[in-house]
Order: structure tokens, then sequence, then C-alpha cells
């Protein structure tokens, strides 16, 4: 198609007090196209208050060659969840 | 059917009515016809919110008429003559350029129009135009987008655009003949008249647009349910059902 | 390669999804552009068929009921599109071959709406078929394609409701309206059954599709869904479903029925069908006729916004 085309990706907070989440993508050729194309697309049915875009190309991620290394060391630090830990029965607010 | 207004209020509020239905119906055409699907999409969302518009004036209309008709009746029983929407918005969809330039030219309107009816004495009409106003704040935003787009994007993108806004301009200078009807509901029509040619001229000289000089012209006026000749057409599709099957209920 | 090759197979092994970025065998990615892409476009070209009754709806409240549904398929189809974008190809390739007819969309969407009753009839028994299908779908192996499927049939729960309830205003209305209302299902009726593809045993793609996972329900199968739940509909309608063997069975709990026009459906499938070329028209005029606007946007984005080029 023509150039100017590109992919953004598009984050909806539902309401304020929640987290950003993202919803999917959108074609747009500019920053305020993206932004309404957004809105057009992925807020019909008042399903968010606020919109972020970014585009497609801007998004870094983990190689797929690298998640073991980035991701298994993690698996085995079971002390970092609350459920490692043995409170003696009757004890409360802990 | 009988279709005397009795209410100066009604017939005030069928003209706005009328313009909302009418363009959305034109704006209901463009759709699977969008420049790429996101805007197909932005264009049926305008459209909705003006079918949604003229359906509660039509009902407050009908309140105000003591329900001697029905919306529905006001849409689908009325000839020609007895519609009273701007030409401006029964303009075809010649190309995207004239899509976005009718819009635009619509939008400026209503914005000033229902921000006068804030102060309306009719609480429902208040209540509407809040409502109203946020979504005329959007499509005016986002009808001037592209109006800067295609007024600054290429020769091609330009001159569609120019030469939109040279035909459509023809039907500008009928909306601010106000009558004594306007002047009972707007309160200041002279302010109107100035803030829209005010922010007309300030975009289209912006993103390279000139606004042609259009004599005078003798054309009958809107409030009188004179049209163009592309509304018959419009109604004639638009009523098909309901007139060829009177008895049917939908 | 032997370990991602051993991780894929892992993955379909345990229902887990498949994500864009995992590595998937060539085959795998090609079926599932073929899908999706078709998918897509049945939506898109789904519009048509449609949009002929938009301008002519009946009443006020009809017109914002069918606009939106359109508009909603607009939008499934823009899930579908970005689905297929994640497995390497573009939008603008995609639209390339379907306008090239390399790609193919929903044969139903070949054929004509002549009367209102058939808002009715696409709405029941074409988005009908189509929920049947996608929720089946919803576990596909492919991860994005899956959450379309979820948030489409969420969307979509509208769609067929609408089109019942202008079948039930149509079928206990005037006599001409429930004429118009039989007419449309005699000529719907088959053609939708059809929309779940040929017989398992006939179906090219089916058995690999399985395998992976794409395809979760057999085409029968579905079918046989879909004829269960859409019978005793029509009955309340007191309309009569255009099928003479259509006979419910006790011993299996499912509905018989008579074969259908398989030599109509491939005929229909390879182009013949009594709207195919209007449909691929429309959409080349609208892209075409637009190519100025996309190149206008080009223009305005380089000139304005070289930092986020």
């Amino acid at each position: 198609m023509e150039s100017g085309d590109k992919v953004w990706e598009v984050f909806i907070q539902k309401k304020p007090g929640l987290a950003f989440k993202h919803v999917g993508n959108c074609h747009a050729y500019d920053k305020k196209m993206a932004i309404q194309n957004a809105r057009e697309l992925y807020t019909r049915r008042s399903e968010g208050r606020a919109i972020w875009v970014v585009p497609s190309d801007q998004i870094v991620s983990v190689p797929l060659d690298d998640a073991d290394a980035f991701f298994d060391p993690a698996d085995d630090k079971v002390y970092r969840h609350s459920t490692f830990y043995k409170i003696p029965s009757g004890v409360k607010h802990l | 059917m009988n279709f005397t207004f009795e209410s100066n209020e009604s017939k005030f509020l069928l003209r706005i009515a009328d313009t909302s239905l009418i363009l959305a119906q034109r704006l209901a055409e463009m759709c699977s016809k969008g420049p790429f699907l996101e805007e197909d999409i932005a264009l049926s969302n305008t459209s909705l919110d003006l079918f949604g518009r003229a359906e509660e004036l039509y009902k407050i209309i009908c309140r105000i008429e003591n329900d001697k008709f029905e919306p529905d009746e006001l849409v689908y029983k009325r000839n020609e003559r007895q519609f009273y929407n701007l030409k401006l918005v029964e303009q075809p969809n010649e190309d995207f350029a004239w899509v976005i330039v009718r819009q635009f030219l619509h939008d400026v309107y209503a914005k000033e129009v229902f921000t006068e009816l804030l102060k309306s004495e009719n609480s429902e009409v208040v209540g509407l135009s809040q409502k109203v106003l946020k979504e005329i704040k959007y499509s005016h935003l986002h009808a001037k987008d592209w109006i800067e787009r295609l007024g600054l994007g290429t020769e091609e993108s330009n001159s569609r655009t120019q030469s939109a806004v040279n035909h459509i301009l023809k039907y500008i200078e009928e909306i601010f003949n106000f009558d004594d009807i306007d002047k009972t509901y707007l309160s200041n029509t002279a302010e109107i008249e100035s803030k829209w040619n005010a922010e007309i001229n300030a975009v289209f000289a912006a993103y390279n647009i000139t606004r042609i000089e259009v004599p005078p012209l003798s054309m009958r006026d809107y409030r009188d349910g004179f049209h163009s000749e592309y509304m018959g057409p419009l109604l004639s599709v638009m009523q098909y059902l309901p007139r060829a099957y009177p008895d049917a209920k939908w | 390669m032997e370990k991602f090759e051993a991780a894929f197979n892992a993955i379909i092994e345990q229902d887990l999804k498949v994500e864009p970025r995992d590595w998937m065998p060539e085959k795998y990615r090609k079926q599932l552009i073929r899908q999706v892409s078709q998918h897509a476009h049945s939506e898109i070209i789904g519009m048509q068929p449609e949009g002929n009754w938009l301008l002519r709806a009946p009443s006020l409240r009809a017109k914002q009921v069918l606009l939106a549904k359109i508009q909603d398929e607009a939008g499934h189809g823009l899930y579908l599109y970005s689905v297929a974008e994640t497995l390497g190809i573009t939008r603008a390739e995609m639209i390339e071959q379907l306008h090239k007819q390399e790609a193919k969309y929903s044969s139903i969407f070949n054929y004509p709406t002549l009367t209102w009753a058939d808002m009715g009839a696409v709405g029941w028994l074409v988005d009908g078929a189509a929920i049947v299908n996608q929720v089946s779908l919803q576990r596909t192996s492919y991860g994005p394609y899956a959450r379309s499927m979820v948030r489409i049939c969420m969307e979509e729960s509208f769609h067929q409701r609408q089109g019942y309830e202008i079948m039930v205003q149509m079928s206990f209305g005037t006599p001409e309206q429930k004429e118009m209302a039989q007419d449309a299902l005699n000529r719907f009726w088959e053609p939708a059954l059809m929309m779940f593809g040929p017989h398992d045993a006939e179906s090219a793609h089916s058995s690999q599709s399985m395998e992976w996972k794409i395809k979760r329900e057999s085409n029968d199968h579905l079918r046989q869904r879909f004829i269960d739940r859409t019978v005793p509909q029509a009955e309340y309608l007191g309309l009569t479903i255009p099928d003479t063997k259509i006979k419910l069975n006790k011993e299996t709990g499912h509905y018989d029925h008579g074969e259908f026009n398989w030599d109509e459906f491939w005929n229909v499938i390879n182009g013949n069908g009594p709207c195919n070329q209007e449909r691929l028209d429309h959409h080349k005029k609208a892209h075409y006729d637009n190519e100025w606007v996309r190149e206008a946007a080009s223009a305005y984005a380089a000139k304005t916004e070289s930092s986020v080029a």
C-alpha cells in the first residue's frame, strides 16, 4: 500500500485507577489519526476512558532465543511468594 | 397524513432534526466505501451519532405537538417539500473530500447552534444539547484533521478539496438568512454567523484552501422546504419500504 | 530447530497457545494465514449484502441497529487482518490477494439480498452459522486468533438476535411480510448450511488443521449443531425449513436432513455465484477510488511527523 500506512499498538484504560491494557492494534498514517482510529475501534462499547497508541515498530521484546535465559532463573525463587512461608495456625493478619 | 406543526419551537427543532437525519443518511452511504477500514468505521460512528440525534429531536417535536405523529412517521411519511434540512447536507458523496468538507462546514455551524440551545427553556433540549455537543466536538475535530491532511497532503488532494469547497459553498448563504423563528430560539444569530466565518476562514487559510466569492444566489430557502435535486432520490430510497407496504409494522 | 519444533509440538499437545514470536512450522503459518485472511475478507465482503438495505431500513431503530452491525463487521475484519499480520503478512498484501482472487471469502456473501426479510435471514442464519463456527474457534491453537474470536463472539452476540427479531416481526406481520420471511428462509437455508464447508471426507484442509488444533471440530459436527439449534427457532416463527427430510431423529437426538446441492456450492466458490463479480468490483472501486486519500495522508505524515517515521 502507500508508504505512510503504519501499525499502532493500542492500550486502553477502562477507568481511572486501572492499568492500561493492550487491546490490539490499528492502522494509521499519523499520531492524531492513530488515536482517533483507536477510539473508533476499541471504545465503541464504552470500553475506555483513556487511550495510548504506540507505533508497533517501536516496541522492543525479548528475542525468542534468549527467553529461557531471561525468564527461567526466576522459577526457583519460591521464597518471593507468600505461600512459601509457614505461619502457625491461629495467627491472624499476616 | 397532515404534517402541520402548531408550535414554532417544533418548526425550529425540525430544521435541526431534518438536517441531522439527511446528513446521517448521506454518511451511511459511505459504509463499505471508506478510504480504509478505520475511516469507514469512523464515518459510520458519525452517522450513528446523527441518526440518534435526529431521533431524539423528533421525539421532542412529537411531544411538543401532543404526539399527533411519531418519529418514524416524520422520517418515512413526509414528502420532499415537507423536509426542512439545510441543502448543504443533501449534497452527494462525490468523493471523500466532499464528505469531509460537507461535514466540517456542518459541524462548525451545528456546534454554534447547540451551544446556543444550552440556554433553551426546554429542559429536554438542554439535556440533549449537552450530549450532542460532545459528539460534535469529536466529529468536528475529526473533519478538521482531515481538511488539514487533504489541504496540505498532495496536489491532487488539495485540488479535490478545493473543488468540493467551490461547489458546496453555494449552500452556505441560506444558513444565515435567519428568520423570526430562528431568532426566537437562537439568541445571537449574528454571532453564529461571525464565528462560523472566522473559523472557516482561519482553517481554510491554514491549509491552503481558498474561500471563493459566491455571488448572491437565486435560491429559495430551506426553511420553506426548498431543496436541491439531490433530495428526491435520497428520500425515494430511504422511504421505500414503509411506502410500499403501508400496512406493515417494522 | 529441533528444540523449537519440540516446543511447538508440546504446545499443541498440551492445548496451550502458539504465540506470534514462537517457532511454528511453515505450513502451520501458511495454513493460518489462509484461514484467517479468508475469515477477515468474509467480514469485509459481508458488509455489502447488508449494505444493500442499509439506506432502505424501514425505521430509525432498524437503521441504527443495522449500521452498528455492519460497522462491527468492519471492526471484526480489522481484528482478523491484525491477527494475520502477526503471522508476517500485511493488510495491503491480503487486500491485493483478495483483488487478484488468490484469497477467498465465504461464498454466502455471493448471494443477493432481495427483500428486507433477508436482513433477518442473514442475521439469524448467516451470523448464527458464523457464531457456531467462531465459538468453536475460541479454542484454536493460535493465541491471537483465539483471543480475537473471544472478542468477536462477545460483540456479535447482538447480531443474531437482531436478525431473529426481524424474522419475528416479518413472520407475525402482514401476509406479505410473512411471505417475504419464508422466501428469505428458502433462499438462505442451504447456503447457510454450506458455510460450514464440504463434508469432512471431502474437505481439503481439514485433517491437518485438526491435528494442529487450528480447527477444533469438524465441518459436519458444527453443521449439525447449527441445524439442531435452528430448526426449533424456525418452528416458533411458523416457517417451513425448505428440506422435506428435516426430522428429529429420536435415537440420535439430532435432526436428520437431506443432501445439499454441492454442485452449486463448488460453482459459487469457483466464482460463478450470483454476485461474485459485483462484490469484488465494489471492494476494488472503494479501494482504488480512494487511493488519493491514502496518498494524501502519507504525504501529510511525511511532512509533519518525521520524528515517528
